[in-house]
């Protein structure tokens, strides 16, 4: 355990210390909503399209972020748009979407001859973390957090029932777009710590736990920011424990408070 | 009295079904307007269309003042976890506005003790029984200050005691300005509001 503590001396833990939890926090807290509207499925679907658009990006030699942060976010906005208008479709639409854009990314950075660079976008690398990484990680953070506390009342009610907001004169566009676009940045900035196929896990897991747990929408937010950072420290601390990847750690972590929760809650 | 609601020449199409088929309606305050009909007869597709939940293919709906509606079915995820005090509070929520002031904490408070569910305030929605719940919905739907309550079968669930307290406080709305429009299957309704104007729709028309 000392051996443990004693890493937090490292520039590079710290970093990955303050920027997951902060980036683990405010996935579960958009998790929230994405559970409560039944659009589960859209981190993973998401979080592989990102996958291909970084191939992209790195067989072009240029920036991931110009790329994968459009792509993504218009990503968002056609799934949820789809999801909503046809209901039954929104699952389809996620899963040709999700396996046609992973493949294309296999495909790209196979013949870019990227695939190497790839693996770290597959399962993350959160000890890899630059300074821009961590500062990119705080911005986030701060804007998902405010959103969240500005359109808390707003969010409650959307994720509760969208027709009776729309009988109140309410434009819930504004408002799936704002979801869409803080989605599509957790998964565009959690890809690089938690990796392209666990960064779902990271948004998801948590509130389907907390969800057992809560008794109010208020105390479901707050319950799954807390079951996330738990996780996120858990995984953190097994993987320099037993040199496991730190992404495949927190998902495991996760998954334990949620089998926990399942047996020994309800 | 201002006219609150005038619908000229409403059509709704849904692929080759026309749901509703030129329907011209005026209404001002203090008004109680009953619709019924058989099933099927497009009682809620009108009540929607003027909640603004459905867009007329042609003609033109003009509403003056604030909507509150309380849905036939609530859309909604049963399993929830919102409280009913968090539900209730919602029918406060308008355009623009994105935090609940005092007031609107106060009048959510009125509502749930008007439709005597205070006791059930922090209690889960998925605790509740079909009735108490209609009741949290008409509770919602009053604590947002309506000009225009439109109501789609409210008495669907309501046991005799919450029937009589619904259409006491329908009296007290009219009586302050709210203009009602009502989808009920049930004629004896109408005893409990003798001046309110009955509407019966056929196949999409009012007959």
């Amino acid at each position: 355990m000392s051996e443990i503590l004693d890493l937090l001396r490292y520039s590079f833990v710290q970093r990955a210390l303050i920027a997951g939890s902060l980036i683990s926090i405010c996935a579960s807290i958009l998790g929230v909503i994405l559970v409560l509207k039944h659009y589960s499925l859209i981190g993973h679907g998401l979080s592989e399209i990102g996958f291909a658009s970084l191939s992209i990006a790195a067989a072009l030699k240029i920036s991931a972020i110009y790329i994968t942060a459009p792509a993504v976010i218009v990503a968002a906005f056609i799934i949820m748009f789809v999801s909503e208008r046809f209901k039954t479709a929104g699952d389809i639409a996620i899963a040709v979407a999700s396996s046609a854009a992973l493949a294309l990314g296999v495909i790209i950075s196979s013949l870019s001859g990227s695939a190497s660079n790839m693996s770290s976008y597959l399962f993350g690398s959160v000890l890899a973390l630059s300074e821009s990484d961590l500062i990119f990680a705080v911005i986030l953070a701060v804007i998902i957090i405010l959103a969240f506390v500005i359109f808390y009342n707003r969010l409650f009610l959307i994720s509760y029932n969208e027709d009776y907001a729309r009988s109140l004169g309410i434009n819930i566009t504004y408002y799936q777009a704002l979801i869409s676009i803080l989605t599509a940045f957790i998964i565009v900035t959690g890809m690089r710590i938690m990796g392209t196929l666990l960064i779902s896990g990271v948004i998801i897991l948590p509130a389907v736990s907390a969800k057992n747990l809560a008794s109010g929408f208020q105390s479901l937010v707050i319950y799954s920011a807390i079951i996330s950072f738990i996780a996120f420290i858990a995984g953190l601390t097994l993987s320099f424990a037993l040199n496991i990847p730190a992404g495949a750690a927190v998902i495991l972590a996760n998954t334990i408070i949620l089998i926990l929760v399942k047996v020994f809650i309800k | 009295m201002t006219e609150r609601l005038n619908l000229s020449n409403a059509l709704i199409k849904y692929g080759d079904k026309t749901l509703l088929n030129d329907v011209s309606l005026k209404a001002n305050s203090g008004e109680m307007i009953f619709i019924t009909g058989i099933n099927g007869a497009g009682k809620s597709t009108l009540i929607k269309a003027m909640a603004g939940l459905i867009a007329l293919s042609s003609g033109e709906i003009n509403i003056n003042g604030r909507i509150s509606y309380v849905p036939q079915v609530e859309e909604a995820d049963r399993d929830f976890p919102a409280k009913v005090i968090e539900i209730v509070l919602t029918g406060t929520q308008r355009p623009g506005k994105i935090f609940y002031s005092r007031h609107d904490k106060q009048l959510a408070i009125r509502s749930m003790r008007e439709l005597k569910i205070s006791d059930l305030s922090k209690r889960k929605i998925n605790t509740l029984s079909g009735g108490q719940l209609k009741r949290v919905f008409i509770a919602r739907a009053l604590c947002g200050e309506p000009d225009i309550l439109l109501l789609d079968e409210p008495c669907a669930g309501l046991d005799s005691e919450s029937h009589d307290i619904l259409f006491t406080l329908l009296r007290k709305k009219i009586s302050e300005g709210c203009l009602i429009l009502m989808v009920t299957h049930d004629d004896s309704d109408f005893e409990y509001i003798p001046e309110a104007r009955v509407i019966t729709l056929s196949g999409g028309r009012i007959i």
